[in-house]
């Protein structure tokens, strides 16, 4: 059974994440799921054999703060050496409209994999519009609310109790997101060729010219081209 | 079993801090000297190396002027604890005869419990990165001694028994100090949060003592435990059992409908 697209060198490819993006993205998802599956040590209320493969309950603990400190600074990373590419980001977000909405409408029966008309697509479609959104909030919420739980003594005690159920409310949102998300930009036979796209950087012409159109034609498209020439 | 109860009766406490000394002697704590702060107070609060205090608190009352009032502060022993309930490595137990013992090598020193308990009672200990609180010197008792610190008190302000006869001789004593002098004397610890297993006469209102007079456990507590925790984390089964019935009808659906035209649709 085929996993994943083949990725094709002899076709025609066009950029759609630089360098800095993808290491970003994966330096995030790393450290994500170490964070992750140690938290959910304590969130499970002690799984000692999740704990032992960290080396125990302490080694845990100690490896949810490496990794939290290591994701925190990948995203200092991503905001000083591609802070365009951030606003470019939210800038897309945006532009939700129409489209997206009938992208959503229709998603849950693509998903499943039956085929179906979607509209011309900016560069993230509604549904990844969707999860930037979702994913990129409880981020910052995990991120915030975790230092305070690691440091408690210099907040206010009000903060320090309200950081528990956020922390644990933000993880859940985002896992439930980065399970999909993962599959789709994956093993997904619809999506899958976008995995290229974030690992090498490319994606094929004609993938990114049917499944994001209006980005396809703004950025590679014969008017850009020609703007782009004057 | 019946609960054996620590009864301190502020009525004849004179402050000598001997429980204190006794507490840090029988658990080999170490000193902690903190700046004088114009009173005559230790410590602002109990710590990681001091299980107990005795606040030395001042009002002023416009008829009797000023009062100076003595409380022996440390863990309440509650009958339904918070640290308990928070705690993620179930560090806490409570013992047949109603003690609260926290074990020190399950302790991750994740402080939660410091945050739920109605009284902030447990301390952060940085050197062994655990929190540390009082026993109920359940080591002493399970040998059949009293507290250590109840074993000291020479004016008898300390008592260890049987809660229901202590609770009997509170009743006692609090009649009796309304009827001489004391007349918004009270017990502490009786009902409060379902029931403390530490009992206290005082001779005002728990306020006067720096006591909450109607300890909660903080709302966002058991909002985290009892809901957040328990109840949302299924959608993270819900999530993969979508992608994994995706990952089969997807590719079921492409050999009906025909390829995908290599990640196309149509
Ligand atoms: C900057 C980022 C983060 C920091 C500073 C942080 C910090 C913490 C701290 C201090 C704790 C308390 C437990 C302990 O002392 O070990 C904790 C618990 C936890 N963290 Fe994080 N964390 C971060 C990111 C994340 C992420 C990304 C996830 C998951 C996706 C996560 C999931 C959890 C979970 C599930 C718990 C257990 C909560 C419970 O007991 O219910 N954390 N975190
Ligand atoms: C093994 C796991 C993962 C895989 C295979 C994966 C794959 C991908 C791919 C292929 C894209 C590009 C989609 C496009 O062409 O627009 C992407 C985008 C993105 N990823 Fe991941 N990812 C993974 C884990 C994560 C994690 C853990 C997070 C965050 C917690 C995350 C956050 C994002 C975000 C915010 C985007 C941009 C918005 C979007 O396209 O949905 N990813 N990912
Ligand atoms: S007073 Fe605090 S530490 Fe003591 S038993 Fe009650 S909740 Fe636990
Ligand atoms: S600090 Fe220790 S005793 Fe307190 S909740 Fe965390 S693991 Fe339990
Ligand atoms: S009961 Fe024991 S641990 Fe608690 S204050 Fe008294 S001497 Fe200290």
């Amino acid at each position: 059974m085929q996993l994943l697209p083949e990725y094709k060198q002899d076709v025609p490819r066009v950029e759609r994440f630089n360098m800095v993006a993808r290491l970003t993205h994966w330096g995030h998802t790393v450290t994500f799921l170490l964070c992750l599956f140690t938290g959910l040590v304590l969130f499970l209320d002690g799984v000692d054999w999740l704990a032992a493969i960290f080396g125990g309950y302490s080694g845990a603990g100690l490896v949810h703060r490496i990794s939290a400190v290591i994701m925190t600074l990948v995203i200092v990373f991503f905001v000083v050496f591609d802070f365009k590419g951030i606003i470019n980001w939210i800038k897309d977000i945006l532009r939700f409209g129409l489209n997206d909405i009938k992208f959503l409408l229709v998603f849950p029966l693509e998903f499943l994999g039956f085929p179906v008309k979607v509209p011309p697509q900016t560069r993230f479609n509604g549904g990844e519009k969707g999860n930037s959104i979702v994913t990129s909030t409880c981020v910052i919420l995990l991120v915030l609310s975790g230092y305070i739980m690691w440091f408690p003594a210099i907040f206010p005690a009000g903060w320090v109790r309200v950081a528990y159920p956020v922390h644990d409310i933000a993880m859940v949102f985002a896992t439930v997101m980065v399970c999909m998300h993962a599959y789709l930009g994956s093993f997904h036979p619809g999506s899958g060729e976008s995995f290229w796209g974030m690992w090498k950087g490319t994606v094929r012409s004609d993938w990114a010219e049917h499944h994001h159109a209006t980005w396809y034609e703004e950025t590679y498209g014969e008017k850009a081209q020609t703007d782009e020439a004057e | 079993m019946a609960y054996l109860t620590n009864l301190y009766d502020s009525s004849r406490c004179t402050a000598c801090r001997g429980c204190q000394v006794a507490c840090k002697n029988w658990n080999q704590l170490p000193a902690v000297i903190e700046p004088f702060r114009g009173n005559y107070q230790t410590h602002e609060d109990t710590n990681a190396d001091t299980f107990t205090i005795v606040k030395m608190i001042e009002t002023e009352d416009p008829v009797d002027g000023v009062i100076w009032n003595f409380l022996k502060y440390q863990c309440m022993h509650c009958f339904d604890p918070a640290c308990l309930k928070v705690c993620p490595r179930d560090a806490y137990t409570k013992t047949s005869w109603g003690a609260t013992v926290h074990d020190p090598d399950k302790c991750i020193g994740c402080q939660y419990c410091t945050y739920a308990c109605p009284f902030e009672i447990p301390k952060y200990r940085k050197r062994e990165d655990i929190t540390t609180k009082c026993t109920l010197c359940a080591d002493r008792v399970e040998e059949g001694l009293q507290p250590a610190c109840a074993a000291t008190c020479a004016p008898g302000a300390l008592m260890f028994g049987n809660r229901n006869e202590l609770l009997q001789y509170a009743e006692d004593r609090v009649k009796h100090l309304r009827a001489n002098g004391f007349p918004r004397a009270t017990i502490y610890g009786k009902m409060e949060l379902g029931g403390l297993n530490k009992l206290y006469v005082l001779t005002d209102t728990p306020d006067k003592f720096g006591l909450p007079v109607d300890p909660k456990v903080p709302g966002q507590i058991p909002f985290w435990k009892d809901w957040v925790q328990p109840y949302i984390g299924w959608l993270i089964p819900l999530a993969l059992a979508g992608s994994a019935t995706s990952f089969v009808t997807t590719r079921i659906l492409a050999n009906k409908h025909g390829k995908h035209d290599e990640g196309g649709h149509e």
